[in-house]
């Protein structure tokens, strides 16, 4: 009975411990990087890592989510003579809830892993000790741009990724289903409102400072050699996408 | 006429431990102004531990550390910052950033710390390569794709490439043939001379000691248990020093059998 409780305890103090050591070094990392001077080159490599190189994952992934929603809806809608409802079902998951999510799950897994791997190695090979005996602050330099990249690439995939999977609803609908063109898409834009595009854009902001903080702090603290990097990685990937659907039920009963 | 000998670092009474294990036993060591100072030690003796505890990356149980007179152990980030502007460090691995051109490896400290213009930068940078032998057409290569040697003398070129008056050099032969150790002694030589600098180096290589040092110091079981002019290193009647630098297997040094290895 003693061990158990002194067991729960230990795992309790040192979850305690992990999330003071994260809150920590975003904070710090946050500090570093409001301060001059600003890496622009650093910056823009993560806008166009996180940004560009991530658009064809997530615009595939948003294109057949959005034609499985479409054929889905149809099978389940039909039985209720409630087909008329398609448009607005696919246009509303996608907006609200897979946009942001599938988008999240799969940023989580190209990016939050690479940028683990990368900072490990760096940590591993003592580029980060090379970092700071050239005057560099490694938080300022390789930490904040990534954060910084995150909170505002995400939002902008995700608003790619709700178009596309529209359009991928749009495609089974029309070619498939037989739907008219033009009452499907007049039935997409009745019911979307603005505060749909918007909670799921919120969203991803909070999902792209989840993806690129754990991927920078299980990186940055990696430890003992190649095993320790794939650690990290694994660590980074499975935290952030345990985090994103956590965090995403919180944001949507915030924003219901 | 004798020259005066003023101290760089002042190291007195350092302790460090991981954990259980203890590395550094409370070191004394004296580094004067403008000299080559080398410190041996086996494999596993704290040699790292120590290098960067003198550079802050480390920070020490318990001792001091001067440098210039000033205490550095409990120095704010900003004093190290500013501390480490005029330090130079070659890592053992090298340690180039993968992701940037070996022209801007070297020009780094030059374009992010000192905000120097790109293309003054480059032409520094590339002066320095060709100081270490390296050529225009290799400052365009990325690290990855340049040999182990050419990498030391990139690291090499990147430590020196702001002229800074303290170098460290961290077992800058490990891993090279004989001919290309002898050539990055060479260099290592020669830099610190026309730098004036003062410069500790750390490597378990005897001829690169012999080649670099001014004096010579001996780490074991944590602390510094010789040092003495480079000349006086075969003529010294230290059993743990006459072990070391014939490498003999029998003798007062106890091989490490603990499975933890310390850097």
């Amino acid at each position: 009975m003693v061990w158990a409780l002194s067991s729960i305890g230990r795992v309790f103090i040192e979850f305690l411990a992990s999330t003071g050591r994260l809150t920590l070094f975003l904070a710090n990392s946050l500090v570093q990087g409001l301060q001059p001077p600003y890496y622009f080159r650093q910056m823009l490599r993560q806008f166009w890592e996180i940004g560009y190189l991530s658009l064809p994952v997530v615009g595939l992934t948003a294109f057949f989510t959005g034609m499985v929603l479409a054929l889905q809806s149809y099978t389940g809608f039909s039985r209720f003579n409630a087909e008329g409802a398609i448009a607005s079902v696919v246009a509303l998951s996608m907006t609200r809830e897979l946009g942001p999510v599938l988008a999240g799950l799969m940023i989580s897994g190209r990016i939050g892993g690479a940028m683990a791997a990368e900072i490990g190695t760096m940590r591993v090979t003592e580029q980060l000790d090379a970092l700071i005996t050239l005057s560099t602050n490694p938080q300022k330099y390789l930490i904040a741009p990534r954060l910084l990249a995150g909170v505002t690439m995400l939002p902008l995939l995700v608003l790619i990724a709700d178009v596309i999977g529209i359009f991928g609803g749009y495609i089974v609908s029309v070619y498939r289903l037989g739907f008219n063109p033009a009452i499907y898409t007049k039935q997409t834009f009745d019911f979307i409102q603005m505060g749909d595009v918007t909670s799921g854009l919120i969203k991803a902001a909070f999902f792209g400072f989840i993806i690129t903080s754990m991927g920078c702090y299980h990186g940055f603290n990696s430890k003992g050699g190649a095993q320790g990097v794939g650690r990290a990685t694994t660590y980074a990937v499975v935290s952030s996408s345990i985090l994103i659907l956590v965090a995403n039920y919180f944001l949507t009963a915030l924003l219901f | 006429m004798t020259k005066k000998m003023t101290s760089k670092f002042v190291l007195q009474n350092i302790y460090k431990r991981f954990g259980d294990k203890s590395v550094l036993e409370g070191v004394d060591l004296n580094v004067f102004t403008g000299e080559s100072l080398v410190i041996i030690g086996g494999s596993g003796t704290g040699k790292s531990v120590l290098l960067k505890c003198l550079l802050g990356l480390i920070p020490v149980d318990r001792g001091s550390i001067e440098m210039d007179g000033q205490e550095i152990t409990q120095e704010t980030l900003l004093q190290h910052e500013e501390r480490l502007q005029d330090i130079g460090v070659m890592f053992q691995g090298s340690a180039l950033f993968d992701s940037l051109k070996v022209w801007e490896n070297v020009a780094f400290r030059l374009i992010n710390a000192q905000h120097m213009d790109r293309k003054r930068a480059k032409e520094i940078a590339l002066q320095k390569l060709a100081a270490v032998g390296l050529t225009e057409k290799v400052g365009e290569l990325s690290p990855a794709e340049i040999s182990g040697g050419m990498q030391r003398r990139v690291a090499l070129a990147r430590a020196i490439a702001t002229q800074p008056h303290v170098l460290f050099f961290d077992e800058p032969t490990s891993g090279l043939d004989p001919i290309f150790s002898s050539v990055i002694n060479e260099l290592i030589r020669n830099c610190v001379k026309e730098l004036g600098a003062t410069a500790i180096t750390i490597t378990h290589d005897m001829s690169s000691a012999r080649r670099i040092g001014d004096r010579i110091a001996m780490l074991y079981g944590g602390k510094i248990i010789w040092c003495g002019k480079a000349d006086d290193i075969d003529t010294c009647d230290n059993s743990y020093v006459q072990q070391f630098i014939h490498g003999q297997a029998k003798g007062p040094i106890q091989l490490e059998t603990d499975a933890r290895h310390v850097a």
